[in-house]
């Protein structure tokens, strides 16, 4: 042993500096090409083209949003700052902000719970899979279990969220969202207590999570962050019903 | 006793310099492998077109949004500028929100569902996941308004919403394009044969609609635990 320790340090410190270099330079070789291999396999003719127009839309969303959430605060500017500030114009303001808040249009924080859902890694086939079904399933449990605002990888869930399946991964409010998915919410302070006490949800986890294999984390958080609903709030069939109006 | 380290000569300096720099590389390579979009890799082609579709038609309606707030604010500047009040654009920006939320009624074109049979809360929840993808603008149940928050859960013949049980047939009303959402849960393989799968003894039926009238929700839904993010 203390032979071959002579050995190497009789050897050149270059040459020992070249060796590690190139074990390491190989490492990143083999990997670099492992990585390749699955990029190679969908970069056919057929695909590739789809893929960059699927990054240019998911790109131009996100622009689109931002321009909505800037223009929703130079409205909420302009509306705060009316010059007459009479009595019944604050109060005006007041129900607009209170509507605001209650749709979904506002940011807020508060005490929650964030779960992290993930695919399984020692199971393949569909039900390895986190599926849509699996994501409306918490958020329905959370719902019930008092959750006051809910968001899904940073998408608010609000009364016209559609959470549907596409390949292995979602689409929640139109936007693309890929594993792991964390699902955060905010509620009353015994959120998660109410949660394990609930049939649905024990069922859940223990007749879908871990017979697949999925992965649920949890964690109870002081502040849940959750950012504003960034999509539509328009009206294009329905209209506020005429004062009497009876379904 | 160790041998003498020699100085490093230029052409051993060229070597390493070159090495460091194709590691370099790789590294960058690798880090950025890793951080492409994740999951499209894995999507199909029919999967890949059927995201475009999905994103092209949420991009044209965030475009309408962008259009309809851009004249909001116009029209907020304009009053501004006039030294007048903002009564009305408030009123009008209002009521919007308010119909938007479900916090009152509102009327217009769409479908009614008829629900006869068993079915468990989960096949009423993917009907209503359908009905959002498809377009709905308002829902509501034998009446209640379906909003931010309202489940539909229990077992075939427990159901219940808003802690009202909902009885053996009951009636969901959307509003929205009748043709749509017609189309949208009747197709083949569509939201109402997959139903029919899980539960065989359900019986959905869709009827367009006109006109309805949607109740506003009496769930309240001011926040008590969650803040505005300042």
């Amino acid at each position: 042993m203390s032979a071959l320790v002579g050995r190497v340090r009789a050897l050149p410190s270059v040459q020992v500096t070249l060796s590690i270099a190139l074990l390491v330079l190989g490492f990143l070789v083999a990997a670099q090409i492992a990585a390749e291999g699955p990029r190679v396999s969908y970069s056919t003719q057929e695909r590739s083209p789809l893929i960059e127009t699927a990054l240019g839309l998911q790109t131009q969303q996100e622009a689109l949003k931002a321009s909505i959430l800037d223009l929703r605060k130079q409205i909420g500017d302009l509306e705060a700052q009316d010059p007459g500030a009479a009595e019944s114009l604050k109060k005006l303001y007041s129900q607009l902000e209170d509507a605001r808040l209650a749709a979904g249009l506002v940011a807020v924080s508060g005490k929650g719970i964030a779960f992290k859902l993930e695919d399984a890694t020692q199971a393949s086939g569909p039900d390895a899979l986190v599926s849509a079904q699996d994501v409306r399933t918490l958020v329905e449990q959370l719902w019930l279990a008092g959750a006051e605002g809910i968001s899904v990888n940073g998408e608010r869930i609000v009364g016209s969220t559609a959470v549907i399946d596409i390949g292995g991964s979602i689409l929640v409010n139109s936007a693309y969202l890929a594993p792991p998915y964390t699902i955060s919410a905010i509620g009353p302070p015994d959120l998660y207590d109410r949660l394990q006490q609930s049939v649905a949800f024990i069922q859940f986890v223990q007749g879908r999570v871990e017979p697949s294999g999925l992965k649920l984390s949890v964690a109870q958080l002081d502040k849940v962050e959750l950012p504003a609903f960034a999509g539509t709030v328009a009206l294009r069939y329905a209209q506020p019903a005429p004062s009497g109006a009876t379904p | 006793m160790t041998a003498p380290r020699r100085p490093l000569t230029t052409g051993n300096r060229i070597s390493v310099g070159l090495v460091a720099a194709l590691l370099g590389f790789l590294v960058v390579g690798q880090l950025n492998a890793q951080q492409a979009v994740p999951g499209l890799s894995n999507l199909s082609a029919t999967d890949l077109t059927q995201l475009i579709a999905n994103l092209t038609t949420g991009n044209d309606q965030l475009r309408n949004e962008i259009a309809d707030l851009t004249s909001q604010e116009a029209s907020l500047s304009d009053t501004h500028n006039r030294g007048d009040t903002t009564v009305g654009d408030l009123n009008s920006d209002l009521a919007r929100i308010r119909a938007w939320a479900g916090l009152t009624a509102v009327t217009g074109p769409g479908i009614a569902i008829t629900v006869q049979g068993q079915i468990g809360g989960d096949g009423i929840e993917e009907l209503l996941n359908e009905l959002r993808n498809a377009g709905a603008e308002a829902i509501a149940i034998d009446g209640i308004r379906v909003v931010t928050g309202s489940v539909v859960a229990g077992p075939p013949g427990g159901l219940s919403i808003e802690n009202d049980a909902l009885g053996d047939g009951f009636e969901i009303r959307a509003i929205g394009s009748p043709q749509i959402l017609t189309g949208t849960l009747t197709r083949t393989g569509g939201v109402i044969a997959q139903i029919g799968a899980t539960y065989p003894g359900a019986r959905l039926t869709v009827t367009p609609l006109e006109s309805m009238t949607l109740a506003a929700t009496e769930r309240n839904l001011d926040l008590t635990d969650a803040q505005p993010s300042l």
